[in-house]
This record gives structure tokens, C-alpha cells and sequence, in this order.
């Protein structure tokens, strides 16, 4: 019995510790909210967010309301009609009607595809254990591969054509608009329009293995003419070419573009140093971190698709590492 | 019971049924139109691919609904002869467990029922009103 109550007592510890966070974790930390929309949908779910959140506050005060009255109040029978209408009106026609308007406000919310215009820009986006490989669609159809960071031009809207090779991902933006899951043998197709530029962190939001926590990515929104400068960089040929980077044979599962490096199971390297993030959200890039991911990955992101490097010397890590540094 | 309820008394429908079948009609009725606009849209859009319009199933949707519509109200207007007056009342006096008492009893719950079956049917036709193609 004891036992019992201390549990829920630290239960109920644990829930308002967990509270507390998320409220301040919510008051400081808008890259990833919901409730700070940068987006058209995420515009449009904010709104539906705050109606249905005021609207259930109004109907609970006024059920309280009730239930107090019923309790404390006067005792003076109301009349048998009065009762009738009262369920009728109140516990009938009342949630029937107010959930038929919450529906026809969300289903308003959904994208008319068939009248929809071409988008702006398309992104393939394919979702792997724990990363994403994101490929650029230029307007004469050649795909600009980068991986684990998204740019999107302000104002314009981009269709994303969505992949997985192995599990069940989501992908969600929260800040852009809502989610979307990304399933292995079928396309989906999704479409936002960022309106504010800023950096936001777009996750995976469908438990998908051990590192799915792990699997992010930052979301940088910018004017179209940066947008375009960045895109024109991306496409372009590494700096350079190492050797050591081939001979360990880090190009069979990663491709370096200009160089021989050419493989497809891990992310594009062309351009990491210049990524705000490494291993799909999870660490800054630094000397450190790059050492030690190529020390034991896996120690870092379990059930990691790629293997460590402690066979190789502490030199050629360290060199290595340099040579990531450079991949600007 | 009142005065006043034991001279209502003699305007309804008295009787001894226990036809299970109009309890289960009006849900019937809603399964029925569920599966037809469910399957019938899964058949559709198997068929002409996710671009298509619902254009012509949404038609097929809108006369489902019209047929489960007048089926519940035709169920309903048969019930409503045998009404409970009122929610609140003691019209529904259990304790004697008379023919005529379970009579009533079903015929309340089936006329229940009509409401919430009515009630489905329309929210499962909501969407088809604002969906635009198989996506
Ligand atoms: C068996 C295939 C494989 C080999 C070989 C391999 N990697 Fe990887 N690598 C991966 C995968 C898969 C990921 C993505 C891990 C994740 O984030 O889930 C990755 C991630 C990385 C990243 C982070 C990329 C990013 O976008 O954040 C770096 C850097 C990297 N590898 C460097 C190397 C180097 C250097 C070598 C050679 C010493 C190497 N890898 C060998 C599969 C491989
Ligand atoms: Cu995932």
C-alpha cells in the first residue's frame, strides 16, 4: 500500500517535472512548434489548434458550470419538459452539430489536388534508417543529391516526392505544416509553402528502429535568390579528392561527386562541412564529434547502417577527418 | 404514473412485438451505407488511379446517402407511434416485465438508434463533400 502511493506519488512528480520541461521547452525553443507557424498548413492547423483548444475550455467551463449547479444549487425542480429539451438540446443536437462543424473546419483544411498548380520545386526526399537523402529536381530534370539538410525558398511552394528503402518514416516539419508518412513501396506526395524565412528542424515522426530519435534535419527557409546560390554550390564538384577517404573504401557507401567515391547506401558527402548538422540532425559538425563517429557510429546512433573505424591508426582518422573538414 | 400520462396513455401504439428486426435496421441501414461508400470509393479509385477525380463516386456516395436517409426515416416514423413521450418521465416503469412493457422498451431503443444511425450516415457523407480526388 505504502509502495503503491509512493509510486503514484513520484508519478505524479515525474508528470508535472515533464510538464514544467515541455512548457519552457515550448517558451524557448520555437524551431520545431507547432504554435509558431511558418508555413501555410502550419498557419492553418494553428488555427484549427487554438479553435478547438478555446472551444473545448468554453464547453468544459460550462459543463463544470452545470455539474456545480446541479450539486450546490438551488433544489427546485425544473419541469419535465425543461429536462427534455435540456438533454435534447444539450446532450443531443449540441456535440452532434459542434463535431460536424470541427469536421467541416478540418476537412476544409485539406489540399484540393486536383485543382492544385504546379509547385515551384520539387525535392525527392527518401527516408532511410537513420537519415534522409534528399535530391533537388532542377528545371531540366537533373537531380542535385545532398542529404540530412533541407533549403526551401521563401514564399514558394515545394512538392515533395516521398521514398522509404526499408521501414515505415514520417516525415514532419512541424514548424511548415503537418506530417506525412513515408512508406516503402508507394509515392507520396506532400506540399508546403514556407511564408517566414528562418531555420527550423524538421523530424521523423514514425518510430522506425533504435536511432529514430535520431533522425532529423535542419530546415533552413531563405530568400529564392540565396535559395538559388545554395542550390548552384550544392551542385557543384567537391573540393577535393582523397585518397585514404577511397582506399578505406568510404566511397562504396558514400558518394564525394568529382571524385571516385560513387557509392549510394550512405549520405552524399559532396558538400558535408558546409551541413549545419552531422548524422541526420543529431551532432554539430566538429573535429571531435567526426573523430569519434568514425571511432564507434554506432555508439553514437545505434543500430547505425555504418561501421566504425577502429582498425584504422589514430593518424588516418585524424586525417580523415581534416579531409571531411574540407568538404565545403 | 400521473393523471395526466394515463390519458396520453391510450393515444400510442400498444403492443407485444419483440421484432429484434426493428431494433437492428436503422444500424443495419448505417453499416450497409458505410460499406457502400467505403468499398465503393476503394473499388473506384483501384480502378482509375490516385489522380482521379471523385467526381462520379461522389454521386454514388450523395444517392447512398438519400436511400439510408428515407430508409432510417421511414424506420422512425414506424417507431415514433409507439413512442416514449419523454426522456425523463417514468414512462419506463421496467418492473413489471410485461409483453407490452418490452414492447415499448425496444421501440425506445430502436428509436434511439434511427437517431444515431441518421446521425453516422451524415458524418460518413461529410468528407465526400469536401474530398476532390483519390489522393
Ligand atoms: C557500409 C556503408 C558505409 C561505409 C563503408 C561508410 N559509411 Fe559513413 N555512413 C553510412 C551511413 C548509412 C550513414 C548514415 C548514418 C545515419 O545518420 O543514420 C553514414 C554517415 C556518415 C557520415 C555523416 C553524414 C551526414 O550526412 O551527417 C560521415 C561523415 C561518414 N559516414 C563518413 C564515413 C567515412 C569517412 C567512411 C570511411 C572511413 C565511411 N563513412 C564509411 C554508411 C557507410
Ligand atoms: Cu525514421
Amino acid at each position: 500500500m505504502r509502495g503503491h502511493m509512493r509510486r503514484g506519488a513520484t508519478t505524479i512528480a515525474k508528470v508535472s517535472a515533464l510538464l514544467v520541461s515541455a512548457a519552457t521547452l515550448a517558451a524557448c525553443n520555437t524551431e520545431q512548434s507547432m504554435l509558431h507557424p511558418a508555413g501555410e498548413d502550419a498557419a492553418a492547423v494553428n488555427s484549427l489548434f487554438w479553435a478547438m483548444a478555446i472551444g473545448a475550455a468554453i464547453i468544459w467551463i460550462i459543463v463544470m458550470g452545470t455539474t456545480v449547479y446541479a450539486v450546490l444549487g438551488k433544489k427546485r425542480p425544473k419541469s419535465e419538459k425543461f429536462a427534455d429539451r435540456f438533454i435534447l438540446l444539450g446532450g443531443v443536437a449540441f456535440p452532434t452539430v459542434t463535431l460536424a462543424a470541427l469536421l467541416v473546419f478540418g476537412l476544409a483544411l485539406l489540399p484540393d489536388w486536383v485543382r492544385a498548380d504546379a509547385p515551384d520545386l520539387r525535392v525527392h526526399v527518401t527516408a532511410e534508417q537513420y537519415w534522409w537523402r534528399i535530391a533537388y529536381e532542377q528545371p531540366d530534370g537533373s537531380m542535385v543529391d545532398t542529404a540530412n539538410e533541407l533549403f526551401l525558398p521563401q514564399g514558394q511552394t515545394a512538392e515533395f516526392v516521398l521514398n522509404s528503402t526499408d521501414v515505415i518514416h514520417s516525415f514532419w516539419i512541424p514548424t511548415l505544416g503537418g506530417k506525412i508518412d513515408v512508406i516503402p513501396g508507394r509515392t507520396n506526395l506532400w506540399r508546403l509553402k514556407p511564408t517566414e524565412a528562418g531555420v527550423y528542424r524538421g523530424v521523423c515522426a514514425e518510430f522506425c528502429g533504435p536511432s529514430h530519435a535520431l533522425m532529423a534535419f535542419p530546415v533552413i527557409v531563405e530568400a529564392q535568390a540565396d535559395f538559388d546560390a545554395r542550390l548552384a554550390r550544392e551542385a557543384a564538384p567537391a573540393a577535393a579528392s582523397n585518397d585514404l577517404f577511397l582506399a578505406t573504401g568510404c566511397g562504396a557507401c558514400h558518394a564525394i561527386r568529382g571524385t571516385e567515391a560513387a557509392g549510394r547506401v550512405g549520405p552524399d558527402l559532396t558538400h558535408f562541412a558546409s551541413r549545419r548538422t552531422m548524422a541526420a540532425g543529431t551532432l554539430p559538425i566538429s573535429a571531435e564529434n567526426l573523430a569519434a563517429w568514425l571511432l564507434d557510429p554506432d555508439h553514437i546512433k545505434p543500430d547505425v547502417r555504418m561501421p566504425g573505424y577502429d582498425s584504422l591508426g589514430q593518424s588516418e582518422r585524424d586525417a580523415l577527418v581534416s579531409y571531411l573538414l574540407e568538404l565545403r | 404514473m400521473t393523471e395526466d400520462n394515463a390519458v396520453k396513455e391510450v393515444e400510442r401504439e400498444t403492443g407485444s412485438g419483440t421484432d429484434l428486426w426493428s431494433v437492428i435496421i436503422a444500424p443495419f441501414i448505417w453499416a450497409a451505407h458505410f460499406l457502400v461508400c467505403y468499398v465503393g470509393a476503394a473499388i473506384y479509385c483501384q480502378k482509375l488511379g490516385r489522380d482521379a477525380d471523385l467526381g462520379d463516386i461522389r454521386l454514388l456516395v450523395l444517392g447512398a446517402t438519400a436511400v439510408a436517409l428515407v430508409g432510417i426515416g421511414a424506420s422512425t416514423f414506424r417507431l415514433w407511434r409507439v413512442r416514449g413521450r419523454s426522456l425523463t418521465d417514468n414512462d419506463f416503469e421496467y418492473e413489471h416485465d410485461t409483453p407490452e412493457e418490452r414492447h415499448r422498451f425496444l421501440s425506445h431503443v430502436a428509436l434511439m438508434l434511427c437517431v444515431l444511425s441518421a446521425v453516422a450516415v451524415i458524418y460518413v457523407t461529410i468528407p465526400m463533400l469536401y474530398l476532390s480526388s483519390c489522393r
